[in-house]
């Protein structure tokens, strides 16, 4: 894994508290962002609310916009492959991801 | 060494306040006790001096407008009349507008109209307008803000309001400093971090005191003083030591015998005697008693130069209309005590009287055999002062900002899987010391003591006018937000069900609370209109401390009353469309049971006489 993209519904922060209530699988995965982040992949965070240009540079996340709404967030691209659409990972996915993250920095030579 | 007339019976004339000015002036205080009227006095007067002057308001119930005759806006503007003088209005809401369109704007055609609707309510939020409105704040505090002005005079929002915005000041600094993870809660902020070192530098200059000096403004009454006491302490724990206290509304009778112009000056001296270790603490001015509100350049100057003079050729307002009878807010506990449950909400401008005005009421009620809850959300809550020793058998509950935020963030690391990696914990505690944190709590509690209703009736002494809208704004966009977001969260039933609440007049009734004197009428109308846009039509209006129902020889006091008739008749006639009701100004301090009690009582009347 070298690459995360995250396009997220629009949102007050990445671990949802500013809502009436917190999802509790926002900060999880801020959580594993963090720590995929260490093992040397780039992450990339778009939140619509926040940095909508990013959504709109991206040819296929405005397709997928177009067509089905912001149900369809968040959006979540691995090595530019679209992985999930309209949710977060849930546990298996996330030790996953961490593991895939790990295995990667193993490869990669300290640059 | 600042032994120079300190003793609370001598302060300096208010015009004395332009010796030594820093760059930076701030005046803050309890609303209504003349902060805009000083603030633009004192901006003239600066101006006239022949300095290149800025007068900034950042309250969201600003009435500069008013003052000076002009219309402002976010852009300053030239002062008519006045040389080098100009003024701007930060209006939250208009900040937040324009920050919307900012984000928003360029995304036209580009996004689908869905994404665009959501974006704009995500940024519809309290949050976007306290930051978007404290971000134009700092950019005029910075080094090399616009317009190259030698002074910039701050009419500062209400006092909760300007503390809250200082303490985000620094937040944001400490926030910023140890975030480093880069994709946390930065909330709307994010579109404008470029500006990080801004916010960090006007913590600096606030606490400069070479560079900011902050004049409390106060009335000489107990509920004033303590509030300015607080505000010189909390401030003074934020490190900004340049503060001084301007006492308004200095009142100097004539006729002492007269009951009460005797009550007024003991109600004074009272208070003052009883802040007295507060006012030998830092540098003291004065400012008399007008009889009527400081409108237009003419009245600004005079007030400066001469104020006793200005107090003086007021005198002529008013007219010789007696003023029209009432109904007491005993007739409108009788009305209300039957229902058994429901919730009054005490709006209008802050100052004027919503705490005690609810306090009251709540009695009354409860007199009358009714289950009462007694509810402030008032930042400043004065509502236990209102009460002194006893409670008069009611249930009282004040909603404590950093209460209900320790209360929100222990429930949602409560929530958290206990065996959370450290990282994801580590994120989420420091997305909870974000701002935001507060609104979504205080938030949360009005809608829990408004759910209480159902049962008992509830009467809720709301914020300060901004500050209110800002929270039933927020309760709007949160409405909206549950149908996107009830697919992963369940929101509580309180929650839920809050805006049909209000919004059902049978069961939710705003009270409009005003003093018979043009701006709080003026902007318990602009409360009235935005009210009605939310789909909430206010009960009934009172009109408190009313001069115009009482007698007296003291001619000050006799002009206040006159010149209180024309805005009775303009609530009567132009905005309240329903009942009106008046509490007359008592010789009996609002405090405890038998001092509120005498507000609400048929004979009150007599007691003034």
């Amino acid at each position: 894994m070298k690459t995360i993209q995250i396009y997220d519904p629009p949102m007050c922060c990445s671990t949802g508290v500013c809502g009436p209530q917190v999802d509790p699988v926002l900060p999880l995965f801020a959580g594993m962002l963090s720590q995929i982040g260490g093992c040397g992949v780039t992450i990339e965070r778009h939140n619509l609310a926040q940095q909508p240009a990013a959504f709109a540079k991206n040819p296929e996340v405005r397709a997928i916009l177009e067509k089905e709404g912001t149900e369809s967030l968040p959006l979540i691209f691995i090595d530019g492959q679209l992985e999930l659409k309209g949710r977060y990972p849930q546990p298996a996915e996330r030790s996953a991801w961490v593991g895939r993250a790990r295995d990667g920095e193993q490869v990669k030579v300290a640059d | 060494m600042t032994t120079d007339n300190n003793s609370p019976f001598n302060p300096l004339p208010v015009r004395r306040l332009l010796e030594r000015a820093p760059r930076h002036l701030f005046f803050t205080g309890k609303g209504g006790v003349g902060k805009t009227s000083l603030a633009s006095a004192t901006a003239l007067a600066l101006a006239e001096s022949g300095k290149r002057t800025l007068l900034i308001s950042t309250d969201p119930a600003s009435n500069l407008d008013e003052v000076l005759g002009l219309e402002l806006t976010r852009e300053a503007r030239a002062v008519p009349g006045a040389d080098r003088l100009f003024a701007l209005n930060i209006d939250p809401e208009a900040a937040a507008a324009a920050y919307r369109e900012k984000v928003v704007g360029p995304m036209r055609g580009l996004l689908p109209e869905t994404a665009l609707r959501e974006m704009e309510e995500q940024l519809s939020g309290a949050c976007t307008m306290e930051i978007a409105a404290f971000d134009e704040f700092t950019a005029f505090l910075g080094g090399d803000g616009p317009g190259d002005y030698d002074h910039i005079v701050f009419d500062t929002a209400p006092t909760g309001h300007t503390l809250r915005l200082m303490a985000l000041s620094q937040a944001w600094t400490t926030f910023f400093n140890e975030n480093t993870s880069g994709n946390s809660c930065l909330g709307p902020l994010a579109g404008l971090g470029k500006q990080r070192s801004l916010y960090a530098e006007a913590v600096e200059v606030l606490k400069d005191s070479e560079k900011t000096r902050v004049v409390l403004v106060s009335r000489a009454q107990r509920a004033a003083l303590k509030e300015a006491r607080r505000t010189w302490r909390e401030l003074g724990d934020l490190g900004v030591s340049n503060q001084c206290l301007a006492l308004n509304g200095w009142f100097a009778p004539v006729h002492a015998d007269d009951p009460v112009s005797r009550h007024w000056a003991e109600r004074q001296s009272r208070a003052v005697d009883g802040e007295s270790g507060f006012l030998h603490s830092l540098p003291l001015y004065r400012a008399p008693l007008l009889p009527s509100n400081l409108i237009g350049l003419d009245v600004l100057r005079a007030f400066f130069q001469d104020p006793e003079h200005a107090a003086g050729t007021a005198f002529a307002d008013g007219t010789d209309d007696s003023a029209p009878a009432l109904p007491g807010i005993d007739e409108l506990a009788d009305r209300l005590a039957p229902q058994g449950r429901g919730v009054i909400l005490t709006m209008g401008k802050g100052g004027v009287g919503k705490t005690t005005v609810a306090a009251a009421l709540g009695l009354a009620l409860a007199e009358r055999g009714a289950n009462v809850r007694l509810s402030t959300t008032d930042p400043a809550a004065h509502l236990a002062d209102a009460f002194g020793d006893t409670k008069g058998g009611l249930e009282i509950e004040r909603i404590d900002p950093k209460a209900e935020t320790e209360a929100y963030v222990g429930e949602v690391l409560a929530q958290q899987p206990a065996d959370m990696d450290p990282d994801s914990r580590a994120l989420l505690e420091e997305d909870l010391r974000s701002p935001c944190t507060e609104e979504i709590a205080v938030f949360r509690a009005f809608a829990r003591t408004v759910a209480r209703g159902a049962d008992s009736i509830v009467v809720l002494d709301t914020a300060p006018t901004g500050h209110t809208l800002l929270l039933l704004d927020a309760t709007q966009s949160y409405h909206r937000e549950l149908g996107r977001q009830s697919r992963t969260t369940k929101h509580s039933e309180a929650i839920e069900k809050l805006l049909p609440r209000l919004r059902d007049p049978g069961f939710t009734r705003v009270l409009l609370v005003t003093l018979p004197e043009a701006t709080p009428v003026h902007e318990a109308a602009a409360l009235q209109d935005d009210l009605r846009r939310a789909e909430i039509e206010p009960h009934a209006w009172i009109i408190n401390q009313s001069m115009a129902e009482v007698g007296t020889r003291e001619p000050v006091l006799a002009a206040r009353g006159r010149a209180e008739i024309r805005y009775i008749h303009e609530v009567l006639d132009t905005h309240a469309a329903g009942p009106v009701y008046s509490i007359p100004w008592s010789t009996v301090e609002p405090v405890g049971t038998e001092g509120l009690k005498a507000l609400s009582q048929n004979e009150r009347k007599e007691l003034a006489r």
